[in-house]
């Protein structure tokens, strides 16, 4: 789909751009809960906040008085979770982690009213290595240095992975730099070599890849998300729509936006140096 | 009752007129002496003229009009009298017919009127015709009127002016795809000489794929379609290729902004046969190799189409057409990545005059579409392509049982075959290919319909068209748990099924019935009734048609649309014809859309069921036209007031919302003028309410993202009404009997140049600059929240220049 995005734009080759300002309507504000499991140190956390109108510019109203917890379904074992104010978010009491094969529930009450979510945290793949060489500009790639993933899938179903790229300690996240992919193209992508196409790199530049494994939930989330993101109103793009959250209201009643990834982490880094060039 | 009522009439109507002409064949015969008969002639061209009043001096109301073959019968009256054959634009032929000419074929050939530059044709058709017949939501479209429109880069265009009708609406600024009475683009059945064409865009439906000087005419029907189209429950463009002259070769042609064309036709081997090639090609690409610039020198971006017809006359009674159509569109990029789609249709068609009032017609077709993606990259290339085809033969049988009454009927077989989607990457590729499996079906259709007179001023049509589609082998059914496709379900088996083998099986009757009522002579009202099966359609959820588009057919999970449709319109002629006014109010009900799923995505799914959902939907409108069909002045004012909503269920909360064509609002005003043998002008207005949209209702934040926040409501926003004028000038070369003549025609798009927007885009802005998208490396000095309006063609000018000899 990237590739016919690119080709609609050749549709501007007649058009015209400005900036307007419309009147539009407003809603009440809307709880949005962005909780992240995984079994790793230092990535754990719950965010919660309300939704605001569209052209405000103020930082996002955070809640920091909600009751946030964990549940592992196997066990009932329940991690707290603590409103971190540096950080904004809350965070698992004594830096609790999740494990691979366990079924959790996320918990987060909001002046009585209790939102609820569920994931399983599947086995990741396997990350063997990664490789980078030099490419020559071309079609839809500029000249750099770019990066192949080997590893392996070896899974029948919910395959479905999220690869973060933090780039000299800065994570990509323009709507650019996801990257998503299923099964669609088969699994035995890890093992031939993937390589990361659309992010050139230059000498020096430390690279590192994070590797989830999501529920199939969260990752239609964050598909949802990033066709959003590219969404350009026009006749080629479908009707907007929020991405469908994985988190609910325990009553059934009322709306909330946000998603829960529960995932194992997996991760690799690399130095751009031209003496290991492939 | 009511329906009980309406069988019995329609039985009636069909068993007794067969049986009554059995049982008293001279009732026939009895009649053969009372008319003359005879045939009209374009005396330049030798070729057949249709539309041509013939009328006995001093009756003018009881005349008659030439068919497509320039054939004409004539009730006669006491001999000696004086037979007049006339036509706009020609001379008028008066011949005084004596007793000895009774029984000899009549010939009558018209001369081009010294006057004709100062007339444009707006409908040929007889006076009175649209107070006089049974046709609802019908438009009979000249080419040159088509012609006479102001238009978008000056490239003439055929569905482009469709939209200026009364009823039709369109998805947006500058797009072809016709949104008729509340029906989605995928709902009309656009043909060209019998064949559906399934794509009928060029660069990505900005241009219609139909070369106006191929085109012989255009049928476009929209409320009561007649029993003899089916399979699609909007409307029916029913296209002509243009016939070759049988006299001597001749051309015409065009040098446009965009595009040119070129268009020859004679006589072929002799003068029972003719021929027509006509090419067009856009040449955006030669401009772009003149750049010294090899980013941009080795792009590709084209399109072009090909027609042909030859026609045989094999003898008094049988004519012979094949006629082909190929169209091709390309955009390439530096040799490494291609996009291509083009149609392929050809048709043959054979017109048989069983006898003076049995006349055949049986046409074959195949029509195919295809559309290949390759990219040409040893890591990540690969080759991703689809065709689908339909093939056809339909015969078709019509009866003059009296000059009042008509009967026609036939049958209809079609043969669908959508291959495979296949994607083979690159030796190299890291990802795997993938092949869905092919979907197969058969339809067989017969119809039946038949008009007469009840009385002197009521007329009745009926019709009855009986589709059988069966959906077959080679393919594979899945089975799902609890029997329900969804993303979720689990596929629990699937049935492989070998060539012809029926998977699912639909039939469906669909009746049609109208009735005139003559008030006066130039008043009428008239009603009808419409019921259509349509057993394939799109699968997307956006409002253009994209060439990649995914046709579906109906079958285990996705059952047949099903539209009925009522309608009733008051139908007024004045001042001798000169103008004509009518109103009609409609009704469409229609059961079984499809839409997607948030977030679906079916480019390569072999399970399309489970992504789609399906649901209903109505539309009503009223529609009123004022046209001046005659005098140096000619045109048309229309105003229609039209609602259009689905309900499907996981859409806006499973409530009623409007598509994004429903545009309660639509005026448009078409004006041509002639200021003497020179010069001409057209002028064209549209006003039209905005498109139904989703406009943001806050924003919150997700991922480090910034999102829009939406109400789950859809489309409950409106883009600014849209309006825009466009203009154009014909200055034409006068004729001195020189054989080349040429004219030039100068046109505006949006005169005024009003910012209509085509998209708004509800995004970040960084740094102030709404066109900045930074890259890895830039620095972010502020974003905020804002609206990006995308508007196209703002005061656009061209020149064309056309010529013929």
């Amino acid at each position: 789909m990237k590739y016919i995005y690119f080709l609609l734009i050749t549709l501007t080759f007649f058009s015209c751009q400005e900036e307007v300002v419309l009147d539009l309507r407003q809603t009440s504000q809307i709880p949005v809960i962005e909780g992240i499991w995984t079994n790793s140190n230092g990535l754990n956390q719950v965010h919660v906040s309300y939704s605001k109108n569209y052209y405000s510019e103020e930082q996002n109203q955070v809640i920091n008085d909600a009751e946030v917890f964990i549940i592992n379904q196997r066990n009932g074992q329940r991690v707290s979770f603590v409103f971190n104010e540096q950080i904004q978010s809350y965070l698992p009491f004594n830096n609790r982690l999740g494990t691979v094969g366990e079924s959790y529930e996320l918990h987060v009450i909001i002046d009585d009213k209790e939102y609820i979510s569920i994931g399983k945290m599947l086995p990741p793949p396997t990350l063997d290595s990664l490789t980078f060489k030099y490419n020559e500009d071309r079609v839809f790639r500029e000249a750099g240095y770019y990066v192949t993933l080997y590893g392996k899938i070896p899974f029948v179903e919910e395959n479905n992975y999220r690869l973060k790229i933090i780039r000299n300690d800065t994570l990509l996240n323009r709507r650019s730099d996801y990257l998503l992919f299923d099964d669609t193209f088969g699994t035995s992508i890890l093992e031939r070599g993937f390589e990361l196409g659309g992010f050139p790199f230059q000498e020096g530049d430390r690279v590192r890849l994070e590797l989830y494994r999501l529920n199939d939930d969260a990752y239609n989330y964050l598909s949802q998300l990033v066709s959003l993101l590219f969404n350009d109103g026009g006749l080629f793009s479908p009707p907007p729509q929020n991405p469908i959250s994985n988190i609910k209201p325990v009553d059934g009643v009322g709306e909330v936006l946000g998603y829960f990834m529960v995932s194992p982490f997996i991760s690799a880094t690399i130095n751009i140096t031209e003496d290991d060039s492939d | 009752m009511k329906a009980n009522h309406f069988m019995r009439f329609f039985l009636i109507l069909f068993i007794t007129y067969p049986l009554f002409f059995l049982a008293n064949p001279q009732a026939v015969l009895a009649q053969e002496d009372s008319f003359l008969e005879g045939q009209v002639f374009e005396v330049a061209t030798n070729n057949p003229l249709p539309g041509a009043n013939v009328y006995w001096e001093n009756q003018p109301q009881k005349g008659v009009v030439t068919d497509l073959d320039g054939n004409f019968r004539i009730p006669r009256i006491e001999l000696p009298s004086k037979l007049i054959v006339s036509y706009i634009g020609f001379e008028e032929s008066i011949r005084v017919i004596n007793q000895k000419d009774h029984n000899k074929p009549l010939r009558f050939f018209l001369q081009e009127s010294q006057m004709a530059l100062e007339e444009v044709i707006i409908r040929d058709r007889r006076p009175d015709e649209n107070v006089k017949s049974l046709d609802m939501g019908k438009s009979v479209v000249a080419i040159e009127t088509i012609k006479n429109i102001p238009a978008l880069f000056g490239e003439v265009d055929l569905l482009r002016s469709l939209q200026l009708l009364p009823g039709v609406q369109t998805a947006g600024e500058g797009t072809t795809g016709l949104f008729v009475r509340g029906g989605s683009a995928d709902q009309n059945l656009i043909q060209i000489d019998g064949a559906p064409v399934y794509n009928p865009s060029h660069f990505f439906g900005f241009f219609s794929v139909f070369n106006p000087d191929a085109l012989s005419g255009v049928e476009f029907y929209k409320g009561n379609i007649p029993s003899n189209f089916g399979g699609r429950i909007s409307s029916v463009i029913d296209i002509s290729l243009k016939e070759g002259n049988y006299e001597k070769v001749r051309g015409e042609g065009g040098i446009g902004t965009i595009s040119s064309r070129l268009t020859v036709d004679g006589p072929l081997f002799s003068e029972n046969s003719s021929f027509v090639v006509s090419g067009r090609r856009t040449y955006a690409d030669m401009f772009l190799r003149l750049s010294s610039n090899p980013e941009i020198n080795s792009n590709d971006l084209y399109f072009y189409d090909l027609s042909g017809k030859f026609t045989f006359k094999l003898g008094e009674k049988d004519k012979l057409s094949v006629s082909s159509y190929y169209g091709s569109d390309f955009l390439g990029l530096s040799s490494q990545f291609g996009l291509g789609w083009n149609n392929w249709v050809t048709s043959i068609t054979w017109n048989r005059n069983i006898s003076e009032r049995l006349f055949f017609d049986l046409n074959a077709y195949h029509s195919a579409y295809q559309y290949n993606v390759n990219f040409d990259d040893p890591d990540n290339g690969f080759k991703w392509g689809n065709r689908l085809s339909e093939s056809g033969v339909k015969a078709e049988w019509n009866f003059n049982v009296t000059e009042n009454t008509l009967i026609n009927w036939g049958v209809h077989s079609q043969l669908y075959n959508f291959a495979p989607i296949s994607l083979d990457p690159a030796p190299g590729s890291a990802i795997e290919p993938i092949a869905t499996n092919p979907r197969n079906g058969m339809q067989n259709n017969v119809f039946i319909g038949a008009a007469t007179d009840v009385t002197d001023r009521l007329r009745v049509d009926a019709g009855l068209r009986w589709a059988i589609f069966q959906l077959h082998g080679r393919g594979v059914d899945y089975i799902y748990a609890e029997g329900e496709p969804s993303p979720d379900a689990e596929i629990t088996d699937s049935l492989v099924f070998r060539p012809f083998q029926r998977i699912k099986g639909f039939n469906g009757l669909e009746p049609r019935l109208s009735f005139r009522y003559l008030i006066q002579d130039d008043l009428s009202i008239k009603a009808s009734y419409n019921r259509n099966f349509q057993y394939l359609q799109v699968a997307s959820s956006s409002s253009a048609g994209l060439p990649i588009d995914r046709w579906i057919l109906a079958g285990t999970y996705v059952p047949p649309i099903r539209g009925d449709q009522v309608s009733v319109g008051v139908f007024k002629n004045l001042e001798g014809n000169k103008w004509e006014v009518s109103g009609e109010v409609y009704y469409k009900d229609i059961k079984n859309i499809i839409d997607l799923r948030q977030g679906a995505n079916i480019l390569f799914t072999d399970n399309v069921e489970s992504e789609i959902l399906t649901g209903n939907g109505y539309a009503y409108g009223t529609e009123f036209l004022l046209r001046k069909n005659t005098g140096r002045t000619t045109g048309w004012l229309s105003y229609t007031y039209s609602r259009t909503w689905r309900q499907i269920d996981g859409i806006s909360f499973d409530q009623w919302y409007n598509p994004r064509f429903d545009r309660p609002h639509d005026l448009t005003l078409v004006l041509n003028h002639e200021f003497n043998k020179r010069w001409s002008a057209g002028l064209t207005f549209v006003y039209t309410t905005g498109q139904a949209v989703t406009f943001p209702v806050g924003s919150y934040e997700v991922d480090n993202q910034r999102l829009p926040l939406y109400s789950g409501v859809r489309n409950d926003d409106r883009f600014p009404d849209y309006h825009r004028m466009d203009a154009s000038v014909t200055w034409k070369n006068v004729d001195k009997g020189r054989k080349w003549k040429g004219s030039w025609n100068f046109s505006v798009y949006n005169l005024y140049g009003r910012k209509n927007p085509f998209a708004y885009q509800f995004t970040e802005i960084y740094n102030d600059q709404i066109n900045f998208t930074p890259t890895q490396t830039d620095v972010i000095e502020s974003r905020r929240p804002g609206v990006v309006m995308t508007y196209l063609f703002t005061f656009l000018p061209s020149v064309t220049y056309n010529f013929n000899f």
